[in-house]
């Protein structure tokens, strides 16, 4: 592990690096306009949009959430124990990391199945439109995570990853987590 | 493994247990919304602060992102009712 001292009190070098924040706040406005989007379209049909939303489970909503943040908190201890220098326990970690995201694509699998199942595809309804879209665009940024974090892991076990790309693809982790809770509230619960 | 992101973890799975029950009895709060955005604005702030590790950061990132937070939930609140 090729480990370089870092003063995150710079403004030009928060934890992950100012590129990855920037795609953060790039991509969590998007979110945010969307969900406002949502939120605005459902007061044409308040009624459409609240028997829709119903149809959604919130049991998987939630325990998607707790993979995710679960999954998060693993990723903290990753760069916590690299940090240490324990490249074992971080490669450890990292797989848990990774096993939180396979489990929430496995039950996001399972919802979108059952959904289909019940004929709430992406022409159903616009609270649907918005669903698949909203919560497709995340699964893909999931996708795109676990990638990378596999990649993190080849360079962990090979001791040529450097701290700075490890933390730069937590944020990115991270960043499926906070994406998912501006969503979780937004489509499974409020309207 | 920090003691801090273990508390941190443990009480975000028991803001999302309690914003899932808040709103499986949305008759009974009026400010139900209200709420459950509350609960799930301090999950994010307790992610991007404890896991993200922000608050090492400078404080132009910390600003930044509550601005951010502040901004959203108050046009989803004026949106919503």
């Amino acid at each position: 592990m090729k480990n370089t001292e870092i003063n995150y009190k710079n403004i030009y070098y928060p934890p992950g690096g100012i590129l990855m924040w920037i795609l953060i706040f790039l991509e969590l406005v998007t979110f945010g306009i969307a969900l406002i989007a949502l939120v605005v379209n459902s007061k044409e049909d308040p009624q459409l949009f609240h028997q829709s939303r119903l149809a959604l489970n919130t049991t998987f909503g939630a325990l998607n959430t707790v993979f995710l943040l679960t999954s998060g908190f693993f990723m903290a201890t990753t760069v916590h124990q690299l940090k240490q220098s324990n490249n074992q326990k971080a490669s450890l970690y990292l797989n848990l990391t990774m096993l939180g995201g396979l489990l929430f694509l496995l039950l996001k699998s399972l919802e979108y199945y059952l959904k289909i199942n019940e004929g709430y595809t992406l022409g159903y309804n616009s609270f649907f439109t918005f669903y698949w879209l909203l919560t497709g665009f995340h699964v893909i940024h999931v996708l795109v995570g676990l990638v990378i974090l596999l990649f993190m892991q080849n360079g962990i076990k090979k001791s040529s990853a450097k701290l700075e790309d490890v933390e730069a693809s937590a944020a990115f982790w991270h960043m499926c987590d906070l994406i998912w809770l501006l969503l979780f509230p937004v489509l499974y619960l409020i309207l | 493994m920090k003691k801090k992101d273990i508390y941190t973890l443990g009480i975000l799975i028991i803001l999302t247990i309690a914003t899932a029950l808040f709103s499986n009895n949305s008759s009974t709060f009026k400010y139900i919304t209200f709420i459950i955005l509350g609960l799930s604005t301090t999950k994010f702030l307790l992610v991007v602060f404890n896991f993200m590790e922000l608050k090492k950061a400078n404080s132009f990132w910390k600003i930044i992102v509550v601005s951010y937070l502040i901004i959203f939930s108050t046009i989803l609140l004026i949106v919503n009712t």
